[in-house]
């Protein structure tokens, strides 16, 4: 069985995101911390999974993304991944899902994969369309958030649980070869292990430079990037901590909430 | 004339209000380019469900009944969608950004060659074209996108567009279309309630509710104290601290937990992406503390302390002993 699991490199949430007037796009060089996409390590926790359930399991692990971002893909080497394959690309600007999937879909074409993983979402982006977009160029089924995945052991299907709103659940069979966008909370992701880790390091990457594949045109343009609207009224409290402390309990105190 | 296509989301015999959403975002967009502005619901006995809608939107409905469609599939819907309007060409295909309409889109867009712009919050006319915005890294940016293609499948966030019925209106034309498509390559086996009880959120008049800033399980006891202060008081968490099993399933506040409107919301670490604030945004005073100034959370607050919480927060509970110790009384009662 042959597994394909695509992640992504993002920034880390908790790192703040700021405009950069000349270039219309965010300040990407005052981001110090970028990771793989959360929900990503899910759907290579799943491949995991699936190589611990099944005999002579290989999987590949692909990302989209400039030079830097070959760091997730020996992350998911690191947690157990096979090979890694690398579509590099010379932007940091806004990348439309249709573009990646593209790429993505140029590699896997003829690589004969059972099963193609990804996050039901990046982080970065949020669109949500990457996978689905994938199945479709493939014409391969697909199904979304999935919370619980069963592949049959003659390997011929595969039984899913999508999460839908109030956290119930859609549960659909799917023929294989699939598409599944892994929602978070289906798996524990596991760390990577230093002996994975140090293959990682060693091993060469399969890489692919997205200009040498047709490339496709985006059909929307992002127009320009801003800064949210606020929907309340957001008083920012100043000064020390201590102050503050003092500045909240006195609000809170006004409105008869402590 | 072009026109702008709605796609109704039903479950069970009922009409989602996503779907009357959808046509108050419909109307919006309409505003801006003037084009034709229906409805497509698909699936089987749905005659009624389709003759409610044009009686309370006016607008004309077309009805896609097939048999094989009496619970939601991805793979029909996208084929049966893509085979009806692709003769039909219109500029904007409104479909819910739900766990339905994410579910086909994408793909739909595919089919149709048209683009996909998802988790669209608003459209804004910029230079005579219609954009809509989405958001990037979390909810810290919004981004202004336009189609450049013949068709958009646009999907729209829920609970943001309000509809109105307009009394004056008369009801709208409704045409039934019969397709026959099975799945090929899927079987869908129907929906799974999944029991959770997060009675004890939606009662309780404060909240305090934690994100992955908390760190670690261990780091929650200071949330515990915090929440201790209020009378009426539950703790709650984000999406990503009940998938790190930092807290119960049961004490999520969000699209896919619970939807909560306590007196106070308190939100400690946590960035405040959509999924999350769909659940709190009724709460009647919110309070973010979250180091991060571009954390998406302070749109939606009322008060923000940019401070870590890890040092905020006990300070905030010193401050609130030291009141209590001052005037002698109790001062955690509402």
């Amino acid at each position: 069985m042959k597994v394909l699991v695509c992640v992504k490199q993002v920034p880390d949430s908790e790192c703040p995101v700021k405009i950069d007037n000349d270039t219309g796009w965010i300040r990407i060089d005052d981001i110090t911390e970028f990771k793989m996409n959360r929900l990503d390590e899910f759907a290579v926790e799943e491949a995991l999974l699936i190589k611990e359930a099944f005999p002579d399991v290989r999987i590949d692990a692909i990302t989209v993304g400039p030079g830097r971002s070959v760091e997730v893909i020996k992350r998911a080497i690191g947690m157990g991944a096979d090979q890694g394959i690398h579509i590099i690309t010379d932007f940091e600007d806004y990348q439309s899902s249709l573009q990646i999937s593209n790429w993505i879909s140029e590699h896997a074409r003829d690589k004969n994969y059972d099963l193609i993983l990804t996050g039901t979402m990046s982080e970065d982006n949020m669109q949500g369309q990457v996978g689905t977009m994938l199945a479709a160029r493939l014409g391969l089924p697909c199904a979304t958030s999935v919370i619980s995945s069963v592949i049959a052991t003659d390997q011929k299907s595969v039984y899913v649980e999508r999460e839908i709103e109030s956290g119930n659940r859609d549960t659909l069979v799917l023929n294989l070869p699939a598409v599944l966008t892994i929602q978070s909370g289906i798996n524990s992701p596991r760390y990577p292990s230093l002996s994975n880790l140090l293959r990682a390091h060693r091993q060469e990457l399969q890489t692919i430079r997205a200009n040498d594949l047709a490339l496709p045109t985006s059909r929307e343009d992002l127009v320009q990037i801003v800064y949210p609207q606020k929907s309340r009224a957001g008083l920012v409290l100043q000064g020390s901590q201590e102050v503050k402390a003092a500045q909240l309990l006195e609000i809170l105190h006004r409105r008869s909430l402590l | 004339m072009e026109s702008i296509v709605v796609i109704a989301e039903h479950a069970a015999g009922h009409i989602k209000p996503v779907t009357y959403e959808l046509i108050a975002f419909g109307r919006k967009l309409q505003r801006l380019n003037s084009q034709t502005l229906e409805v497509i619901i698909l699936g089987s006995e749905i005659t009624h469900l389709a003759c409610k809608i044009a009686d309370i939107s006016g607008l004309d409905v077309t009805a896609i009944e097939n048999p094989e469609a009496a619970s939601y599939n991805g793979e029909l819907y996208s084929k049966t969608l893509s085979v009806h309007l692709h003769d039909h060409q219109p500029a904007y295909v409104c479909v819910a950004h739900t766990s339905q309409g994410l579910d086909y889109a994408p793909s739909l867009a595919v089919e149709l060659n048209a683009a996909c712009i998802t988790g669209i919050e608003d459209v804004v006319e910029i230079e005579g074209c219609a954009c809509f915005a989405r958001p990037l890294y979390g909810g810290k940016i919004t981004a202004h996108v336009r189609a450049n293609s013949q068709t958009a499948i646009l999907t729209v966030q829920a609970g943001i567009f309000h509809f109105k019925k307009d009394d004056a209106k008369t009801a709208g034309t409704v045409a039934i279309k019969s397709v026959q498509y099975k799945p090929r390559q899927s079987r869908t086996l129907g929906i799974k309630q999944i029991e959770s009880d997060t009675a004890g959120l939606t009662k309780a008049r404060v909240i305090v509710a934690v994100g992955q800033g908390i760190g670690d399980k261990d780091n929650l006891d200071i949330i515990y104290k915090l929440a201790s202060l209020f009378s009426k008081s539950a703790v709650a968490g984000s999406r990503i601290v009940c998938d790190l099993n930092w807290l119960a399933y049961r004490c999520q506040v969000g699209v896919t937990g619970a939807t909560v409107s306590p007196r106070l919301y308190i939100a400690c670490g946590i960035s405040g992406a959509i999924q999350h604030v769909i659940g709190m945004r009724g709460s009647e005073f919110v309070v973010a503390i979250n180091r991060d100034p571009t954390a998406a959370i302070f749109q939606v607050a009322d008060v923000c302390v940019v401070e870590d919480l890890f040092t905020f927060v006990p300070t905030f509970i010193e401050t609130c002993r030291k009141v209590k110790d001052n005037s002698g009384g109790d001062i955690c009662q509402f």
